[in-house]
């Protein structure tokens, strides 16, 4: 569904990746662990197309998509929920929503009626979205925006997802609910890509894992294996 | 017989009602400025080519509604003109360029106008009469009246695109948070683009509701965009109500001034509220601050 081959990129002069491939496959949920400046986030960018990669292919569906906008990516299926979650704060959380599903929605009227099931569904993973839709986001907590922010991405009934640092600033007990809703995801078949600190819990939810170490991919395998290995055990499970 | 009382309402009333086209012009600045932070410096001169296009409609003898259709739609079109030759590039490089590439466009419509149409102010014929009808001692014509229907009207219509369409709410991503936009398969490029459009729109609106009164030549817009500058750095870029309030506050103070302190005053409010204002208030009375992120 979605395969990184061999992807260059950076900010300005400075390169980031060195070099990064990885795979994921549809329907699996594919965990990217590592320590804090390693590239997990500029992975993430750079697929979507926040940034533009120097070298290297990116396929999606079939289709390359490296050097493409952010807009032009997102339109052929991949939604991403980014670091820092990136809601719009002057905006309702049921706008928040409905512009998550922008590209495959009427521009101009019947929107709403278009969004309604998917808007539900979504309100049903996220019951507290619904008791807030009316309610600004940038007055959310952050663990309602984490919400949204998944939600939102949801809502573009992606091909593939990325969800970069999920759990990221949240109390312990909403770590467990956001790692509560992967699992529903999972079960639900979603396609995601997943960046995240807590090694442990991602190793849990994820069908593969990549680590990566300054800008490289350098160990992949299966959850199973990563559980064993002496060098992830000591570095992100200790 | 005029009492003092009703010389003051009088002068506030005209005097808030011309105001309001230095709102709607305002109005013009914050719509880009929402989208991409980036304003066009030579919006005068788009509100005065788009009354000299359509009183060159005029002159072919078309009904006055073709007219102002005429006249927004070649508003619409220099607005996206503008964004495309002047604007994207440098907010592309994520410079300050657009600041220059606007003011350049601007005088280089200015000596259009001035070679195609000569220097000499002329005057744009309208249906809607300037003669005055009175409603309790205050005589107000119908051609102010218009005035102040098509600047809340045309607002109105764009306030509700915004927010009642996806398209609109698409508008308010992009200035929230453009990378996420992007995310979401809006393309910024291309809202940026709308904005510029509509703000030309905004424009053309100004152009032909003043074009009766202040008739129509390259110099028209000159003290007119001044005026806008001053309420939409006085409001806050981002106020729309703002904007509304600060507009006719400023039509009405001038009118007083000039008729008080005698006519050559009459800019002289709106450039001492505009001092104060930057001096006291850099993000409007209205505004809040906005962080500009680099």
């Amino acid at each position: 569904m979605l395969r990184v081959e061999n992807i260059h990129a950076g900010y300005g002069s400075s390169e980031v990746l060195h070099g990064v491939s990885l795979k994921v496959e549809a329907g699996k949920i594919v965990a990217l662990i590592g320590a804090n400046g390693a590239g997990k986030t500029t992975t993430m960018r750079a697929i979507s197309g926040m940034i533009k990669p120097t070298q290297g292919r990116i396929i999606l569906n079939n289709q390359e998509v490296q050097g493409y906008d952010g807009a032009a990516i997102a339109r052929l299926g991949l939604a991403h929920s980014p670091e820092g979650r990136k809601v719009f704060g002057p905006l309702s959380v049921e706008d928040n929503l409905l512009l998550g599903a922008y590209s495959r929605l009427p521009a101009l009227f019947g929107f709403r009626k278009h969004a309604a099931a998917e808007l539900n569904r979504i309100y049903e993973l996220f019951p507290r979205l619904h008791e807030r839709k009316n309610q600004v986001a940038g007055t959310l907590s952050g663990g309602e925006q984490q919400m949204l922010s998944i939600g939102r991405a949801l809502m573009a009934q992606p091909k593939v997802m990325l969800l970069d640092e999920p759990s990221m600033g949240l109390a312990p007990v909403l770590v467990q609910e956001v790692f509560k809703i992967i699992r529903q995801l999972k079960a639900a078949g979603i396609t995601l890509l997943l960046v995240e600190q807590f090694a442990r819990s991602a190793l849990e939810v994820a069908d593969y894992v990549y680590v990566m170490e300054h800008g490289k991919i350098v160990l992949e395998g299966l959850p199973s294996e990563m559980n064993k290995n002496e060098r992830v055990l000591a570095a992100y499970l200790g | 017989m005029l009492t003092d009382f009703s010389i003051i309402t009088q002068l506030t009333l005209s005097g808030a009602l011309m105001g309001l086209v230095y709102t709607l012009i305002a109005y013009g600045f914050q719509l880009t400025y929402a989208t991409s932070k980036s304003i066009n410096f030579g919006q005068g001169e788009l509100v005065m080519l788009s009354a000299f296009f359509s009183l060159s409609l005029i002159d072919r003898g078309l009904p006055f509604a073709v007219v102002v259709m005429g006249g927004l739609l070649f508003g619409t079109a220099l607005g996206l003109v503008v964004e495309r030759t002047a604007v994207r590039l440098a907010l592309e490089q994520k410079n300050e360029g657009w600041i220059l590439l606007t003011v350049i466009f601007g005088l280089l419509g200015f000596s259009v106008a001035e070679n195609l149409y000569g220097r000499d102010d002329r005057p744009f014929p309208t249906p809607i009469s300037a003669d005055a009808i009175s409603i309790f001692n205050i005589s107000i014509t119908p051609l102010e009246i218009s005035i102040a229907l098509g600047v809340l009207t045309i607002m109105g219509i764009i306030e509700l695109f915004k927010r009642r369409t996806l398209l609109g709410k698409a508008f308010a991503a992009v200035s929230a948070d453009r990378d996420a936009a992007e995310l979401m398969g809006i393309s910024a490029t291309r809202i940026i683009m709308l904005s510029y459009g509509l703000s030309g729109m905004v424009a053309a609106m100004a152009g032909m509701l003043v074009a009766p009164i202040t008739t129509v030549g390259p110099t028209m817009a000159a003290a007119l965009i001044l005026k806008a500058f001053a309420v939409a750095v006085v409001a806050g870029l981002n106020s729309g109500m703002g904007i509304i309030l600060t507009g006719l506050f400023l039509g009405a103070l001038e009118s007083l001034a000039s008729f008080y302190i005698g006519s050559g005053w009459r800019e002289a409010p709106g450039l001492i509220l505009l001092i104060l204002a930057l001096a006291l208030r850099p993000n409007g009375i209205f505004g809040h601050a906005v962080s500009r992120k680099v």
